[in-house]
């Protein structure tokens, strides 16, 4: 050990999670809120059904039975879906197929202990806050390979009609886009469109 | 009654015990076991518990991890006990939870360690961070500043402690003057150099996780290197009495310890503890922190043993939970919810005679908070007595 590192900022989070538990009142509940109030979360207990959230989900630990299987959670695999740790009790293939479809980052087995329960929630939360980054940037991506798509066609519109080189369409682009007050990727993308209109 | 059933209630209760009498950390766990011995001899002679004596098995792990773990399950399989009393380093702790978790045994754990753990099978009667280091932390920031040297033995325990020091240093926009650590079997050379270069830095103060042998290590450095602990004291929730009988009076005075027990307290629980302590085991044996808690536990143990009629863990799981006992340190109670005990925080300051003179207390007993990630620094650390903590001043 060289130096501690300064602390997650995950786990300075953790007191004002608000952790929603879809379990029975069994012994595996019982654990399971027990644990999450030393940890120190905002725990809200259902079971069986769950329409919607309560307004602030930060995390879903749900139970996966094999009558969970045939209810349908509205909330779940939306763009604004919190991340869900399944509680494992059968590791049958129906039930780790039904596993898979919550896209979990990872799984709690029962019996539930106490040790375990927040490595999982960490990770869970770390991951999902990975993964939704991965999303974001990824749109940004392929925005930003759109627009350079259209601004490539454009200026090949313009190359052709106008008998000019690259770097002279792409600053007729340029100052078009400037005369207007526009982006250059609006200016290009209603050149592209006209040519359409033009070549039905 | 029967006389088959008279003769089966009249046979001991036996407890195992697991505290090293040789390694790194032998001194403060044989003063762990002797209270152990003390508190079960008090428990015997007034009747035993509900007509039953307890019986001692008494095994040596030698401060080795794998040992606890071996031994605890010979305890369990081959002794026939259910409960063990022991462990003082957190891998010794974290080598015996599996095997008590497995079998349903119950584990009494009496030393200060660095917290994110409960188990159904371990009643802990030691501080977690939040009972030690942190009015520590409050204290020192306060009453020093911020500039801190940190120094600690290369396991776990160490780190968490920095970790939770570190945050609260840079919120106060303090800085770290060095962060070293040393192996628990270090020599005297390490911590010479160690010494040398926190007096090059020039700390404000210097926080201590030094444990086991290392201890005196470190404060005969610090002596020797020419640091005033009036000046620049080193601040520890682990060094106790046991530490300070092993270096000596002159090299300890001045420097600061956070602990939920000190010798010096004049409760007359303790004064009663520590007499028949003394008048059992020497007049020259001080006591500490963790041999509070190991006497304190078994009391406790014997409690519930006596509320339930049995040694059974399932059964005494449920009767533990809120009990309550009249300890030296004042009364104490185990939570109900995370097997870990309220407690009473002291800040104390090493006088000429090595004891612990009371600079600083809480006002009240403080709920262990195991889980706790973000620390906040209780009120109470920043007003306790300036004037002493600052005392040699004047000297």
């Amino acid at each position: 050990m060289k130096r501690t590192a300064e602390t997650p900022a995950i786990l300075r989070t953790l007191r004002s999670l608000k952790v929603v538990v879809l379990h029975p009142q069994d012994q595996d509940g019982e654990e399971l809120l027990a644990q999450l109030q030393r940890i120190g979360c905002d725990v809200e207990v259902f079971w069986p059904r769950l329409d919607s959230l309560p307004a602030g989900t930060g995390l879903v630990v749900m139970a996966m039975r094999p009558e969970t299987l045939s209810m349908t959670f509205p909330w779940l695999g939306t763009s604004t879906s919190p991340p869900v740790i399944p509680v494992v009790t059968y590791e049958n293939p129906i039930i780790i197929e039904a596993v898979l479809q919550l896209n979990a980052y990872t799984t709690i087995p029962s019996p539930v202990r106490s040790s375990g329960l927040l490595t999982a929630i960490v990770v869970a939360l770390a991951q999902f806050k990975v993964s939704r980054g991965r999303e974001r940037y990824i749109d940004r991506l392929e925005q930003k390979q759109a627009r350079l798509r259209i601004i490539q066609q454009a200026k090949q519109i313009v190359m052709e009609t106008r008998g000019v080189s690259e770097e002279e369409a792409y600053q007729i682009l340029r100052s078009q886009a400037m005369l207007k007050r526009e982006q250059i990727e609006t200016v290009a993308s209603e050149i592209v469109k006209a040519r359409e209109t033009l070549c039905f | 009654m029967t006389r088959h059933d008279s003769d089966h209630t009249s046979e001991p209760i036996r407890i195992g015990v697991l505290y090293s009498r040789s390694g790194v950390t032998a001194a403060v766990e044989r003063t762990q076991l002797q209270a152990t011995i003390l508190a079960v001899e008090e428990i015997n002679r007034a009747g035993g518990v509900s007509g039953r004596e307890i019986e001692l098995v008494c095994l040596d792990p030698q401060c080795k991890p794998r040992c606890y773990a071996q031994l605890a399950e010979e305890l369990i399989v081959e002794h026939r006990v259910r409960i063990i009393v022991g462990c003082y380093m957190s891998s010794s702790r974290k080598a015996v939870i599996p095997i008590v978790e497995r079998h349903n045994a119950l584990l009494f754990y009496a030393t200060p360690y660095e917290g994110f753990e409960h188990s159904r099978n371990v009643i802990y009667t030691g501080a977690a961070p939040n009972q030690n280091t942190l009015p520590l932390a409050g204290f020192m920031l306060t009453q020093f500043g911020s500039r801190v040297s940190m120094i600690g033995s290369d396991y776990v325990c160490p780190y968490e402690s920095n970790r939770v020091m570190s945050d609260l240093i840079l919120e106060r926009g303090g800085a770290k003057a060095n962060e070293i650590y040393l192996s628990l079997d270090a020599p005297w050379e390490s911590y010479l150099d160690a010494a040398q270069r926190i007096k090059e830095c020039a700390p404000d103060f210097i926080f201590s996780t030094v444990v086991g042998e290392g201890i005196p290590h470190l404060y005969r450095a610090f002596a020797h290197v020419g640091l005033d602990p009036y000046r620049v004291p080193i601040a520890s929730h682990m060094t106790s009495e046991a530490e300070i009988a092993v270096m000596g009076n002159d090299v300890a005075e001045g420097h600061i310890t956070c602990a939920t027990y000190f010798q010096s307290i004049d409760t007359p629980a303790n004064l009663g503890a520590v007499a028949r302590y003394q008048a059992r085991f020497g007049e020259d044996q001080p006591t500490n922190m963790c041999w509070e808690a190991a006497w304190f536990q078994m009391h406790l143990l014997a409690d519930a043993i006596r509320r339930v009629g049995s040694d059974d863990p399932a059964l005494l799981q449920r009767v533990l939970p809120g009990l309550e006992f009249d300890a030296p340190q004042g009364r104490v109670r185990i939570d109900e919810h995370n097997n870990h005990t309220y407690l009473h925080p002291l800040i104390g300051r090493v006088d000429t005679r090595g004891r612990f003179d009371v600079i600083g207390r809480a006002p009240e007993r403080v709920k262990a908070d195991p889980y706790v990630v973000s620390h906040t620094t209780p009120a109470w650390t920043a007003d306790a007595h300036p004037e002493l903590a600052r005392s040699g001043d004047a000297q």
